[in-house]
C-alpha cells in the first residue's frame, strides 16, 4: 500500500515517467482511507462505503507527480496491455503478496523477454524466497516480527513500539534506493536486475547496536530492565528523557551528554539548589539516580511553556525540543517554513493541498512537483494512445469491454 | 531470485567515499555505501571518532579499548579507517588532497562548525567539482535553527515522530522507539540524496552539495500524522503499540501463554478475515459464542466489539506467541509476533535466507553473526562484509606511510 506508492514518489519527483497501473474493480487502498479535506475525522480503519477514489487524501500525498491508467489485470486483454506497457518502461515494481505477479505471468525471465535490460523491484515483507515468503504484514506486523518494537518502550511492560507505519516508510526508502542503485549498475553496465527487498530484513538492520550486544555478547533482552524507555543504556547520559511542560499533553525532550553540557545546563536554569546534590555530581551519578534527577527536571519544566524551556536551552548550548505534532510542524515551525519542506499544490477534486516535500536540499539538482495525484485513470488515453500507439478503435474496444 | 547474471561488479564498486561525520546519521549513511562495495575511508582524530567512546564494550575488552566498541562496530562495517587531525592547518591541507581523489565526502556540520574549519560546504565543493558533499546535520545549513543542537530524541520529538509513540495513558511521556531512528532516517534519505547526485553526476560529470537536516526529514516521516493534518485538519494521539489515530481504537498488542506478545489488528467489518478467526478459535474449542450466527452480521459484531475482544483476548493468552504467528498466518491472518532481537538469528526463514552474515571481529568466539544486505539484486553478489576498523589501521595504506602521526593506533 504505502511501501510501494512512497519508492516511486521519489523517482517522480525527480523527473521519471512512473505510470500507476489500478485496478477500477479493486480499488487501491490509499484511495479509500478516510482523510478527507473539510469532512468530519474518521480513524483509518473507518472507510466510507462507495466514496470517491478520487478526493482519498492519502493516494494524493503519495502520488503526486506520477500518472495514473486502470487495466484490469484479471482479462487476458489486460494482461496483454500490461505486457505492452512493460516492454515500453525500462523499470517495473510491484508490492504485492508473493505469487500475485506469477499467476499474471509477469516473472523476471517473462520481462525479460518484453524488454532485455529491465530492472524489476519486487518489494515485500518477507522477501521472494524462503519459508515465510507468503506471509502477510503492513507495517506494524513488521515492526513486531523485525524487533523494532520490543526494542521500544518502558520496562516491566508491553512495548510501546510504535504509532505509525514507520517500516513502510523505510522499506519504501530502501527499495527507492534499491531502484536508483540498479539504475546506475545499468547505466555502468548495461545490464538490468531483479531487486528482492524484504522489509523484515530491513528492520533488522536498523535495530542498532543492541543487535550486536546479543549477537556478539550473548545479551538477552527479554529482562526486566529492558528497554529503558527515553533513557539511554549507551552511553550513560542524563538527564535524558521526555518531561512535562504547561499545557494539556504537552512534552519537551531533554538530552544532556557529559559534564560539559550538565554546567551548561544546570547555569541555563539558574543553578537551583537541587542542582548541587551529590547524586548529581558526576554524569554516572546522575545516570545512576535518573528518577531523583528526573522528578526534579519534571518540576522545572512542568512550569514552563515547552517552547520557552527549548529556547532557554538551545541558548546555552543544550539539546532540547518540544515535542512537535503536525499542527506545530505545519504552522509553527520557523525551520521547516524557511527550508519549505511542506508545499501546496491544486488538485481538480479535493482543491488546494499540502505536500510533505522531498527532504534534500540539493546545489544543483531540484525536485520537480507538476501535478497533484492523478484520478482514477486519468492518462489511460496518453499512456495508451500516445505512448503505447493504440489507435481510437482498440482503445475504445478496451473501455467497451472494461479491459482499463 | 534464481538466474544470477553475475559477471557485472556491485554499483558502488570503485567509488572512494571519505566520511568525516561522527554521528550515526553520517556513519549509518557510509555503512549503506560500504556495505554495497564502495571504499569507504572514514576519518578519525588521534583521539578516535566519538562513536568508538560509546557502549556497549564487546565481552572480555579491556576498559577504555577504543577498538572494541559494539556501538562502532554496528555502524562502521566493511570501512577503513586513517587518522588525520583536519583541525590543524596542515591536516586541511592533506585532506583536500585526500577529498581531490574522492566521489563523496560525508560531513556532519552545523553552519559555525564548517566556519570553526574556515570553509563552508559549497566552498569545499567548488574547490574540488567531481566531488559529491553529503553534508548530515540537526537543522541543515540554514535557517533560524541551522545552529541548534540535537540528538536522536531531541530530533524525534521536534520532527514529529516522537508525538505519535508511547502508551494509551498519556501521563505517561511520549517514548521514544529504540535504535538510533532518527539518525537511520536521515541516512536513507541521505543514501537517495547521493544515489541522485551519483546519477547526475554520470551525466554531467559534476558533483554538488545534498543539504540534509535531520530536522527535515524527520517532518515528514510521521506516515498519517501530516496527511491527517492537511485534509480532515485533526491532530492523532498516540497508542500503546498501534497507530495514533484521531480518537482510540482497540489494544492491537495481545499478551500469550509463554509471556511474550503478539500484534493482531482486530478488524470485523472484512468477511473473510472474520471467518478464518472463528475457525481458527473453533479448533482450538475457544470461539466460546463467536461462532452464532448473529456474529455473520458485520453490524452485530461492530455493536459487541468488546466482547469480541475479550474472548479474542483469552484466545491468545492460552496459546504460545510462536504458535499463535505461524498458525494465524497459515491461516492468512496478518499477525506478528513481537521478536526480541535474541529471537532472529535462529529465526527459519532468516536462516533460509541467508541473512545474518559471519563476521570474523575481534571478539573471541567469533566469527559473529551481523546484519546482513536487506537488498539483493540478481546481477551481482553482495559484497562480503568485513568487520569494523581499528582507530588507524588503513592510515598508511589511505594517506602514505610519510604522513605524521600514521600508523598510530595502529596494531
Amino acid at each position: 500500500m504505502g511501501v510501494g506508492s512512497v519508492a516511486t514518489r521519489l523517482l517522480a519527483d525527480f523527473g521519471a515517467e512512473v505510470i500507476k497501473i489500478e485496478d477500477r474493480t479493486r480499488i487501491d487502498t490509499p484511495r479509500k482511507l478516510p482523510l478527507y479535506k473539510s469532512e468530519q475525522a474518521r480513524n483509518f480503519g473507518e472507510e466510507v462505503v462507495g466514496a470517491d477514489p478520487d478526493k482519498g487524501g492519502l493516494f494524493n500525498n503519495y502520488c503526486r507527480n506520477k500518472l495514473g491508467v486502470t487495466i484490469n489485470m484479471r482479462t487476458a486483454a489486460g494482461r496483454e496491455l500490461a505486457e505492452r506497457l512493460i516492454a515500453a518502461s525500462s523499470v517495473v515494481t510491484e508490492n504485492f503478496a508473493p505469487g500475485v505477479m506469477e499467476r499474471w505471468g509477469l516473472t523476471y525471465e517473462r520481462l525479460r523477454q518484453l524488454r532485455p535490460d529491465v530492472i524489476y523491484g519486487r518489494m515485500s515483507g518477507y522477501g521472494h524466497s524462503g519459508p515465510h515468503a507468503s506471509y502477510r504484514s503492513y507495517g506494524p506486523v513488521v515492526q513486531a516480527v523485525s524487533g523494532l518494537s520490543f526494542i521500544s518502550g518502558l520496562p516491566g511492560r508491553e512495548p510501546s513500539g510504535w504509532g505509525l507505519s514507520y517500516m513502510d516508510n523505510q522499506a519504501a526508502f530502501y527499495n527507492s534506493a534499491a531502484i536508483l542503485m540498479a539504475i546506475r549498475h545499468r547505466m555502468l553496465s548495461g545490464t538490468g536486475t531483479e531487486v528482492d527487498v524484504s522489509a523484515v530484513e530491513t528492520g533488522i538492520g536498523l535495530l542498532g547496536p543492541v543487535l550486536l550486544d546479543v549477537t556478539v555478547n550473548g545479551r538477552v533482552t527479554r529482562s526486566p530492565d529492558y528497554p529503558t524507555g527515553n533513557r539511554l543504556e549507551h552511553p550513560p547520559a542524563a538527564p535524558h528523557g521526555v518531561y512535562p511542560a504547561c499545557g494539556e499533553d504537552r512534552w519537551v525532550a531533554i538530552a544532556v551528554f557529559g559534564d560539559a553540557e550538565w554546567e551548561r545546563f544546570v547555569d541555563a536554569i539558574g543553578r537551583p539548589s537541587w542542582t548541587l546534590d551529590e547524586r548529581f555530581a558526576s554524569q554516572q551519578a546522575r545516570w545512576e539516580n535518573q528518577d531523583a534527577l528526573d522528578e526534579a527536571i519534571a518540576a522545572w519544566t512542568a512550569q514552563r511553556d515547552r517552547y520557552e524551556v527549548t529556547k532557554l536551552l538551545q541558548d546555552a548550548g543544550v539539546r532540547a525540543g518540544a515535542v512537535q505534532n503536525a499542527q506545530d510542524l505545519n504552522e509553527a515551525d520557523p525551520q521547516l517554513a524557511h527550508r519549505g519542506v511542506f508545499f501546496d499544490m491544486e488538485h481538480p477534486v479535493i482543491g488546494e493541498a499540502r505536500f510533505e516535500g522531498v527532504p534534500l536540499r540539493f546545489s544543483a539538482l531540484s525536485a520537480d512537483n507538476w501535478r497533484s495525484g492523478p484520478l482514477l485513470g486519468e492518462d489511460n488515453e496518453y499512456v495508451f494512445k500516445e505512448l503505447l500507439g493504440l489507435g481510437d478503435a482498440e482503445y475504445a474496444e478496451l473501455e467497451t469491454t472494461g479491459t482499463i | 531470485m534464481n538466474a544470477r547474471d553475475s559477471g557485472s561488479p556491485a554499483p558502488y564498486t570503485g567509488l572512494r567515499v571519505v566520511e568525516l561525520s561522527g554521528d550515526p546519521a553520517g556513519e549509518a549513511l557510509g555503512k549503506l555505501l560500504a556495505t554495497t562495495g564502495a571504499d569507504v575511508i572514514k576519518i578519525e582524530p588521534p583521539e578516535g571518532a566519538p562513536s568508538r567512546y560509546i557502549g556497549p564494550a564487546a565481552a572480555g575488552a579491556a576498559a577504555g579499548d577504543l577498538d572494541a566498541s559494539l556501538n562502532f562496530w554496528f555502524y562502521n562495517v566493511s570501512k577503513r579507517s586513517a587518522v588525520l587531525d583536519y583541525r590543524t592547518a596542515d591536516g586541511m591541507d592533506r585532506l583536500q588532497e585526500l577529498l581531490s581523489q574522492a566521489d563523496v565526502a560525508i560531513t556532519g556540520w552545523r553552519p559555525s562548525e564548517w566556519t570553526a574549519l574556515g570553509t563552508t560546504a559549497a566552498g569545499l565543493q567548488a574547490g574540488l567539482p567531481q566531488l559529491i558533499v553529503a553534508n548530515l546535520s540537526p537543522f541543515g545549513l540554514d535557517g533560524p535553527w541551522a545552529d541548534m543542537v540535537s540528538s536522536d530524541l531531541v530530533g524525534l520529538a521536534l520532527g514529529g515522530p516522537l508525538n505519535s509513540c508511547g502508551y494509551d495513558d498519556h501521563a505517561i511521556p511520549p517514548i521514544r522507539p529504540g535504535g538510533d531512528q532518527g539518525y537511520q532516517l536521515t541516512a536513507s534519505f541521505a543514501h537517495l540524496g547521493v544515489l541522485l547526485a551519483l546519477l547526475e553526476r554520470d551525466l554531467t560529470g559534476r558533483g554538488q552539495v545534498v543539504d540534509v537536516a535531520m530536522h527535515d526529514c524527520l517532518a515528514v516521516s510521521a506516515e498519517l500524522a501530516n496527511p491527517y493534518w492537511f485534509y480532515p485538519r485533526v491532530l492523532v494521539h498516540r497508542q500503546t503499540c498501534r497507530h495514533a489515530q484521531p480518537t482510540p481504537t482497540q489494544p492491537a498488542v495481545f499478551a500469550t501463554a509463554d509471556d511474550r506478545y503478539i500484534y493482531f489488528a482486530l478488524i470485523t467489518s472484512e468477511q473473510k478475515p472474520w471467518q478464518s478467526l472463528v475457525e481458527w478459535m473453533q479448533s482450538e474449542r475457544l470461539a466460546a459464542d463467536l461462532t452464532e450466527p448473529s456474529y455473520d452480521d458485520p453490524a452485530y459484531r461492530l455493536a459487541h466489539f468488546a466482547h469480541i475482544q475479550q474472548i479474542v483476548e483469552v484466545f491468545f493468552l492460552l496459546q504460545r506467541a510462536s504458535d499463535i504467528y505461524r498458525e494465524g498466518q497459515r491461516r492468512g491472518l496478518p499477525i506478528g509476533v513481537l521478536n526480541a532481537p535474541e529471537d532472529l538469528p535462529a529465526d527459519e526463514h532468516l536462516m533460509a535466507r541467508d541473512y545474518f552474515v559471519p563476521v570474523d571481529d575481534d571478539a573471541p568466539g567469533g566469527p559473529h553473526l551481523y546484519p546482513g544486505a536487506p537488498i539483493r539484486f540478481s546481477a551481482f553478489p553482495r559484497p562480503v562484509m568485513t568487520r569494523a576498523p581499528r582507530l588507524g589501521e588503513h592510515t598508511a595504506e589511505v594517506l602514505g606511510a610519510q604522513v605524521p602521526g600514521a600508523g598510530e593506533g595502529e596494531r
